[in-house]
């Protein structure tokens, strides 16, 4: 996105308050989501309903093809199309709602920084286990992905994507990685952000911001879906205050919610069994 | 080996034809009366046709060309002779295997040879084996290079196949087919054909891609030529831009289509571009998500052009289109498969698809519409260049009307009708067309657009400009 047009587009934003109509779409949530997906769409789920934004979680077999950036989630408010979280939090605060007003500088550039971690290290394990380890990509990944669609097209989209996210992996020097030392950066991150929660509720104190959101959407996923070993999310258990941590935001910003309205989309726990 | 050539029709079935049978049957009358001993005069009387030679046939089969110039052999008179040479000649030159065809007629000669005995022996020239064009074609905003390579006659019996690619400034598309006719009759033939097509829509805000694979049966039927088809399409939708409306952002993404259908079309016009007179009917009907796929709908679209010349030159067409999409299932129609009407090969004076169902100003398309023409051509007032190139233009008024829309299956036929006759959008002027070749025609227009709908957008100077390829353009996307 240019920047002319993100100027253009906050001041457009911040004309109407938040609909009461606004549509989060994400992919279809028993057969098709995966790892990945499901962590970026649930930690923006729990940005907007930190922020206590009301969205309307819609399932759509082509959510990934519908976003502008071409990645799931994205939201649908008035006239405005923004996916992923980033931008969502962007059109969040345009319209007079954001979880890091009260930080100063210092933080803020710190909150930026762990962020950036969290996407380029747990996101793109999530990527490389599902698309380059050879036994979770073909016992689980590429059957998930291609079950939207009728033979052969459901083959070959799969290969499409594992192909596409292996060059990307090339590309960030991640190719030559094995599954042991994928793990290790996951165990590295994890160890860097209990480090940076100790024993606070949320990452910075009192209060969540959308590293808090972030976190939690990966970590949660990571804690409760079923892969072919169990050895990611014991990565993350490992970390007694990170899994206490998703227990909270879990009980803090979904559970309430579930009990006004049984329909909503997260009805899994971390005391629920996973599905697979 | 290549030779460069610019031919919109280079890739085309049928071969560019030869120089006319005139100047083949001056050849023969000027054999005929080469200065003999025993020179007669051989109009009246019987003959026989003794041989049938091909020269110059390399890799072509004979079985191939025996069917083709059977015909000569039934020849009684000279007459005959001339008239079955002469057809059998435009039959070889169809099979778009020969570069060119001449025709010998002499008396029999050898030991066996009779009084009035004839051979005739057809000169030819085979093509090469593999043949290329390369031409440039702007269009839609759009500029693009058109590589061709064509393999005819590859196992000896007209087999063809050809392969096109498209680099555009924006899109590329290629194409491979293959064809093999059946031998004796030409006419009936089969060919598949493997393709990537991708193709920009702004009226729609759309980009489709389509990659597919299709196999095709060519049948002739008394005057009729049937077309049983099966296809199976990868279709992938995306927005051509951000600003594209939800509704077609819903669209986005992949979808599998196979498909069957069956097409039928009787022509009696005497030319594909400003015909004179004769008739023209095409019906056809698709059936998508029996043999696979995710897409399933009944399709029958027709149309129907009658010509008629009156005085003076003056041409009277009329025309009808129709189409039906029923989709079936719980699953809608797909905004790749419906109907779209508007510009100028439907309803001149409205934007090109820019009629009926739309969305923040991208069209979706109707599942079903009608459309109708009547034109009156006429020659030039005055007629400049009479006999020449004055003839390639020819004025013409015209009165256009169509209407499009999505039903309501439970509604009843009833309903139909009535939505279909409801809001009829109509125009009507005056114009100049151009005849370019026998494949396109230019428009210069000034029209006036009526029943204009909220939504529909229309051309507002009155005054435009059309390249039409009457061969290949259909008027429903």
């Amino acid at each position: 996105m240019s920047i002319a047009h993100d100027v253009l587009f906050s001041q457009m934003a911040a004309a109407e308050p938040w609909p009461e109509n606004a549509m989060l779409y994400q992919p279809l949530k028993g057969e098709q989501i995966l790892l990945s997906d499901n962590a970026s769409c649930l930690a923006v789920q729990a940005f907007l309903r930190i922020c206590n934004l009301s969205v309307q979680v819609v399932h759509r077999a082509n959510a990934e093809y519908m976003s502008p950036s071409g990645k799931p989630p994205f939201i649908h408010v008035g006239n405005h199309v923004v996916s992923e979280l980033g931008p969502i939090v962007q059109f969040a605060k345009a319209k007079g709602h954001s979880l890091s007003e009260g930080l100063d500088e210092v933080q803020k550039a710190e909150m930026k920084a762990y962020m950036e971690l969290v996407n380029n290290m747990l996101l793109t394990a999530e990527l490389y286990i599902q698309w380059c380890d050879d036994s979770t990509s073909s016992k689980i990944t590429r059957s998930r992905y291609g079950s939207p669609y009728p033979w052969p097209l459901n083959h070959i989209l799969a290969y499409q994507k594992q192909w596409e996210i292996r060059r990307k992996m090339k590309a960030i020097g991640w190719a030559g990685k094995n599954l042991e030392q994928v793990y290790e950066d996951v165990d590295q991150c994890c160890q860097a952000l209990s480090q940076r929660l100790g024993n606070q509720s949320y990452f910075f104190n009192r209060q969540p911001t959308e590293l808090d959101a972030l976190v939690f959407g990966h970590l949660f996923t990571i804690l409760t879906t079923q892969l072919t070993n169990d050895a990611l999310s014991e990565k993350v258990k490992n970390y007694e205050n990170l899994v206490k941590f998703c227990r909270r935001v879990e009980q803090n910003y979904f559970e309430e919610l579930d009990h006004e309205s049984r329909l909503s989309p997260t009805s899994r726990s971390l005391r629920d069994t996973p599905p697979k | 080996v290549i030779s460069l050539h610019a031919n919109f029709r280079s890739l085309d079935p049928l071969p560019i034809h030869g120089p006319e049978f005139g100047s083949a049957m001056d050849e023969a009358e000027t054999i005929e009366v080469e200065p003999e001993s025993k020179q007669q005069v051989l109009e009246n009387k019987e003959v026989v046709v003794q041989h049938v030679h091909v020269d110059g046939v390399k890799r072509t089969k004979d079985d191939i060309l025996a069917y083709e110039i059977a015909d000569v052999f039934r020849a009684k008179n000279l007459i005959e002779v001339m008239k079955k040479s002469h057809e059998a000649r435009e039959r070889l030159l169809r099979m778009g295997i020969f570069r060119h065809v001449d025709v010998l007629i002499d008396t029999a000669h050898g030991e066996e040879a009779l009084p009035h005995g004839l051979d005739v022996i057809f000169e030819v020239k085979e093509m090469r084996r593999l043949t290329g064009s390369y031409n440039t074609m702007v269009g839609n905003n759009e500029g693009s290079m058109v590589l061709g390579l064509k393999l005819p006659n590859l196992f000896g019996r007209a087999e063809k196949v050809t392969f096109q690619f498209s680099y555009g400034t924006k899109e590329t598309s290629y194409g491979l087919s293959f064809f093999k006719p059946q031998i004796g009759n030409f006419d009936r033939n089969f060919s598949m054909n493997f393709y990537k097509v991708t193709g920009q829509f702004p009226w729609s805000s759309i980009r489709e891609t389509d990659r597919g694979v299709s196999a095709e049966y060519n049948i002739p039927f008394w005057s009729t030529q049937h077309t049983l088809k099966w296809e199976g399409v990868w279709r992938d939708l995306g927005c051509l831009s951000r600003t594209a409306s939800f509704a077609v952002r819903e669209e986005s993404g992949h979808s599998l289509k196979s498909s069957i259908s069956h097409a039928m079309a009787i022509d009696s016009r005497n030319s594909a571009i400003l015909p004179k007179r004769g008739a023209l009917l095409k019906i056809n009907q698709e059936l998508a998500g029996y043999t696979g796929g995710d897409v399933s709908f009944l399709k029958e679209d027709f149309e129907l052009q009658l010509n008629k010349e009156l005085l003076w030159d003056t041409v009277l067409s009329a025309s009808l289109w129709g189409g039906l999409l029923i989709p079936i299932g719980d699953k809608g129609s797909s905004i790749a498969d419906r109907f779209y009407l508007g510009g100028p090969t439907t309803v001149r004076g409205f934007s090109m698809y820019s009629i009926g169902p739309q969305s923040e100003g991208d069209y979706l398309g109707g599942e079903a519409y009608w459309a109708g023409g009547l034109h009156m051509y006429t020659p030039l007032p005055f007629r400049p260049g009479q006999g020449g190139f004055g003839d390639l233009f020819r004025t013409h008024f015209f009165l256009n009307a169509g209407n499009l829309c999505n039903l309501n299956y439970g509604e009843g036929p009833r309903a139909h009708l009535q939505k279909l006759a409801e809001c009829i959008r109509w125009s009507y002027g005056a114009g100049i067309v151009l005849r370019l070749g026998n494949i396109a025609r230019l428009e210069l227009n000034y029209c006036i657009p009526m029943g204009v709908q909220s939504g529909d957008r229309y051309v507002p100077s009155f005054t435009s400009a059309f390249l039409l390829f009457g061969g290949f353009w259909s008027p429903v996307a």
